[in-house]
């Protein structure tokens, strides 16, 4: 699908075209994430935790996913396609005062920290609530046996400031996000939901996207592992 | 002596014995009491975990693990109400999550610990039936009264504090 488009400076002359940025499963893990992370949030701050770990389960199953996706998924969702070294990422700082700079395809290398710094906080505060042992022994962690009461309760206040750091790096996020809709024009969350966003026609690489084979086998590796501690290995 | 002088003697004597007297009304056995009930609650936390814990597995040890902790928790709680004496609240300068409103109202406060006295004896009773699911509805029975003191009668910031 071609369409006439107006991104601006360099590429404001060029014909622009729909491009395909992110494919399905990122996308979907990356919106299942944020609904996790919210309902983990509410019930976390309201007490209410018969159902928190059920959502801690979803953002664990997402964040080993993505490690997964970032292995062997689409080319957009490959670490070795975004992640860099702390060159790269200085000499894309200092271009981002600029507003006509042309959007990369797929994370930039500023974005990648911000998936990183999100992957592992996420992590940590699911591994975190592995552990945890609640005060009253009603909805403690499904590892806390393998904890003392008063390790236990380490890794629930733990679980509770990590949450804290990722409230900052995701909000920090939604700063980068904001920034680039607002002083880039660049609208990160419509090709986040659509997948796809406008790009000169002049545009070299295009996202090539993973066998569905793959999302099983990684979704069926993942999913043991989740029911496995489940279990507490008591099984 | 000049009258500046005199005054501030008179002035850091005040100053002095207001100190003294806070210091001694901070009473040590409220103070000791306070530590002392925080103990006894963590470990009656930590013996109802063990038992959680030990539910889980395939054969739990009922007489090594599960009868000593059903006995902490069955044996301390009727002392509950003698943790909380009048004075051992925050008033009493000791680090405490304790909530003034344990003593204003009392009468509620009474009736959780009753109910943990009574929760606590069925623990005993169902222990006798070595059934690990009778068993371990009622630890989920005696957690829920657990926290239905803590959130009427704990403050929230307990949370907050590493040394908890």
């Amino acid at each position: 699908m071609r369409v006439p488009g107006v991104l601006g400076g360099d590429q404001k002359a060029a014909t622009m075209r729909v491009l395909r940025v992110w494919d399905f499963p990122t996308r979907i893990m990356h919106w299942l994430l944020v609904g996790a992370i919210g309902f983990c949030w509410y019930t976390g701050e309201t007490g209410d935790l018969e159902y928190h770990h059920y959502s801690g389960y979803v953002a664990l199953w997402v964040v080993l996913m993505r490690v997964w996706w970032g292995f062997v998924g689409s080319s957009t969702a490959k670490f070795a396609n975004f992640v860099r070294g702390p060159q790269t990422v200085f000499k894309y700082v200092r271009t981002l005062h600029l507003r006509n700079t042309p959007a990369t395809l797929g994370h930039n290398a500023l974005g990648a920290i911000s998936v990183l710094a999100l992957l592992a906080a996420v992590a940590g505060v699911g591994v975190t609530g592995l552990f945890a042992v609640d005060m009253d022994v009603l909805y403690s962690g499904p590892l806390s046996m393998y904890v003392d009461f008063k390790e236990g309760r380490w890794f629930a206040r733990w679980h509770s400031t990590l949450f804290d750091v990722l409230l900052i790096v995701i909000a920090l996020h939604l700063l980068a996000v904001s920034f680039y809709y607002a002083y880039k024009r660049q609208n990160l969350v419509a090709s986040m939901i659509t997948g796809k966003r406008k790009a000169p026609e002049v545009s070299g690489s295009e996202l090539e996207v993973a066998p569905v084979w793959r999302l099983l086998v990684g979704a069926a590796i993942v999913s043991g592992i989740i029911y496995v501690i489940d279990t507490g290995f008591f099984y | 002596m000049s009258s500046v002088l005199f005054t501030r003697v008179v002035g850091i004597a005040i100053v002095l014995s207001v100190t003294a007297t806070a210091i001694v009304t901070a009473a040590p056995a409220d103070v000791a009491m306070i530590k002392s009930r925080q103990e006894k609650l963590r470990d009656m936390g930590s013996a109802l975990k063990q038992i959680d814990d030990e539910l889980k597995r395939r054969s739990p040890d009922w007489e090594n693990v599960i009868q000593p902790n059903v006995q902490i928790l069955h044996d301390r709680s009727p002392f509950l109400m003698k943790w909380f004496p009048k004075g051992s609240g925050p008033e009493a300068g000791a680090k405490t999550y304790a909530l003034p409103a344990i003593w204003q109202k009392g009468d509620d406060f009474a009736k959780h610990a009753r109910t943990m006295v009574a929760e606590s004896q069925k623990l005993e009773q169902v222990f006798g039936k070595k059934d690990s699911g009778e068993m371990r509805a009622q630890v989920v029975a005696l957690g829920k009264t657990c926290k239905g003191c803590h959130d009427s009668y704990r403050s929230p910031d307990y949370e907050k504090d590493a040394e908890q």
